[in-house]
């Protein structure tokens, strides 16, 4: 089979997805200012979000993620995928497995599991395609011709270790018969937050660690800061599940432990944004920022600083009050998967399509429009949900106000998020474009000079 | 044997398991050891029938808990909001959810706790709030359009009507583990299924 098919497969459908994903976001948004807008039962506002949630995940981001690292890998190892034929089998169950699943969703055939809705059996599907991957994965670093592991190569396979048990744990083990109640509701958050945590976060941080130095020319700023990013990040991410429960009717000493450890947070993702930006800080000035490329990983790095600022300060009990279970936490997640993940994995789509099509990326200035429409629209979008948030927190602390009343007063928030989503929404169709047309497109057939050097 | 960690496929992959695995097991496997209320109760705790596993199903698959949550949090705040006239709303505890196949702890309040809603509002009421949301409620006469009445929740009339009742049978079991609403001679109130 001819090299990289399943890497282009990858690639194509999860452009396609994060379509999908943000035409589900943009009606969620719209629903929340005019709920009576599109009244079936598939198309209900609960439905929506969850079809949102989903398809951005699994169709989108981690497709996206694992597509990249299908090219990327093969690179660094200095040898070829373990099993081409592997990948595209995976690929292909992959997106049957979603597809059945989104349809499910849509009927109302669910898992009370948030962020792993798809009932079964399409989430053993989804599980099996894993498994795929993690072979392929693990072929691949085995028949490599260079001895050393690169930061790309360690995050690759915690991620593909942790994830496997994370996923059986809040999908399958979850849903036993003897499992119920807060204890239930423990295993799903260990999943919910590792979902992020230890899926999203390693493989994003897997493709800026190859892209970085490779698109800047520069070697990385320090072996250490990467040795202690990691293996700190493996301790301790997967502590903090219980946060989500701050207050509530889980055991105390469960909400301190995870407090405690997304403090303890702050000393990988600290290690990884300083190397990242000392990277950049060492990079010939200029040419450092030229094209869509380093303008998305820079960002996206930028948002990673703040994510994981803003995640140990609301996970304090007497912020928690406040900002728990209001749209603060929204503005929250969209900046770490928005923000950080999806601008990382579309800077690692655009630096792999044109070495798929063997040429060029279509345009430059097209990709830095949508760099910066995104970038623009992404601000205000992730700040008036914060701002949302707060107004909602401190109104429920006064029982004079009725719940409608705290409703009330996020409308106009509520209205700044559809449009600012909407700019976002546009701005796809922009990478979309590009994308596309680096494939199909007919344009002067210009090999990309880096093609050569690989 | 000298370890050299960057250097094995082996060794990297089994240090990230055991760094992980230790995290792991001290929040998911231990935490159920050390307090048993996670799964069971010393008190007596309502047993669904056929009917309300029904409307659980209705919940999950309406997918509810993307607004609702089902926790009364230790703050008073939250325990003033969500208690019924004068009394306020016991606080959540992990005993009451042992039944629950599937809980609906829930992460966002779009639209109020449910966890202490039984008993509160008639069934006719939630009757008339599934098929209108917009219908029940305070409205905001001084307002326009889409801004006049506040409620966001989505209508459910698409609902059969046993899916309704089901799900209503459901609703009024909610909070009711601590019979916490009394009547002026301290007797606990019984009225859940009106």
């Amino acid at each position: 089979m001819k090299q990289d098919t399943a890497a282009k497969t990858m690639v194509m459908a999860s452009t396609i997805f994060f379509g999908l994903a943000l035409t589900m976001g943009l009606l969620t948004a719209l629903k929340f200012v005019v709920p009576t807008v599109g009244e079936i039962e598939y198309l209900s506002l609960p439905r929506v979000r969850m079809l949102h949630t989903n398809i951005n995940l699994f169709g989108w981001l981690l497709q996206a993620n694992m597509g990249v690292l299908f090219w990327i890998l093969p690179r660094i190892l200095h040898t070829k995928l373990f099993s081409e034929k592997l990948g595209v089998a995976m690929a292909v169950v992959y997106n049957i497995a979603l597809l059945c699943g989104f349809a499910s969703i849509m009927l109302g055939n669910v898992k009370n599991v948030e962020y792993g809705e798809i009932p079964a059996p399409f989430d053993y599907l989804i599980a099996l395609s894993w498994v795929m991957f993690v072979i392929n994965v693990f072929g691949t670093v085995a028949i490599r011709k260079v001895k050393y592991l690169y930061v790309t190569v360690w995050y690759t396979l915690g991620a593909v270790i942790w994830t496997t048990f994370v996923y059986i744990t809040g999908n399958m083990l979850s849903q036993m018969p003897m499992v119920a109640g807060v204890n239930q509701a423990n295993l799903i958050w260990f999943y919910v937050h590792n979902t992020i945590g230890l899926i999203f976060t390693p493989l994003g941080v897997a493709i800026a660690y190859y892209l970085i130095p490779k698109q800047l020319d520069t070697p990385i700023y320090s072996h250490k800061l990467s040795m202690i990013g990691f293996w700190v990040i493996s301790f301790v991410y997967v502590w903090t599940g219980a946060h989500h429960m701050i207050h509530g009717p889980v055991s105390h000493w469960l909400q301190t432990v995870a407090i405690i450890f997304s403090f303890s947070l702050i000393i990988p993702v600290m290690a990884v944004i300083t190397n990242f930006f000392g990277t950049f800080a060492a990079a010939p000035r200029g040419t450092r920022m030229q094209g869509p490329i380093p303008k998305l990983l820079m960002m996206g790095t930028v948002y990673y600083v703040f994510t994981c600022l803003q995640g140990p300060f609301q996970a304090i009990r007497a912020v928690n009050e406040i900002t728990s279970k209001t749209d603060w936490v929204v503005g929250h997640a969209h900046m770490a998967l928005f923000g950080t993940f999806s601008f990382y994995a579309m800077a690692g789509i655009y630096y792999v399509v044109p070495k798929l099509a063997g040429r060029k990326l279509y345009s430059d200035k097209l990709g830095d429009l949508q760099f910066w429409i995104m970038t623009i629209a992404s601000v205000p979008f992730f700040a008036v949900l914060w701002i949302s948030g707060v107004i909602q927190g401190f109104a429920w602390l006064n029982p004079e106000n009725t719940f409608v009343d705290t409703l009330a007063a996020l409308k106009h928030a509520h209205w700044m998020r559809f449009g600012t989503g909407g700019l976002i929404y546009i701005a796809y169709f922009l990478f979309l474009y590009n994308v596309l047309q680096t494939f199909f497109g007919k344009y002067h057939k210009e090999p990309a000079e880096t093609a050569a050097a690989e | 044997m000298k370890i050299d960690v960057e250097h094995s496929l082996l060794w990297t992959a089994v240090a990230a398991f055991i760094l992980f695995a230790i995290g792991a097991v001290l929040t998911t496997v231990v935490p159920p050891m050390v307090d048993k209320t996670l799964w069971a109760s010393e008190y007596p705790v309502h047993e669904y029938t056929e009917q309300e596993l029904r409307g659980i199903e209705v919940y999950k698959s309406q997918g509810c808990v993307y607004c609702h949550t089902q926790q009364i949090r230790k703050l008073a705040s939250d325990q003033r909001r969500y208690g019924w006239r004068l009394v306020e709303a016991p606080a959540s505890e992990s005993w009451e959810y042992v039944n629950d196949k599937n809980h609906f702890l829930g992460t966002k309040r779009t639209g109020p706790d449910l966890a202490r809603v039984g008993g509160k509002y008639s069934s006719e009421w939630h009757w008339a709030h599934f098929k209108n949301p917009r219908d029940m409620g305070e409205k905001f006469p001084d307002r326009k359009g889409i801004y006049e009445r506040a409620s966001i929740m989505p209508s459910f009339a698409y609902l059969s009507d046993e899916e309704i009742k089901d799900l209503t049978a459901y609703l009024q079991t909610l909070g009711r583990n601590k019979n916490w609403r009394v009547d002026e001679n301290g007797q606990p109130l019984n009225d859940y299924e009106l």
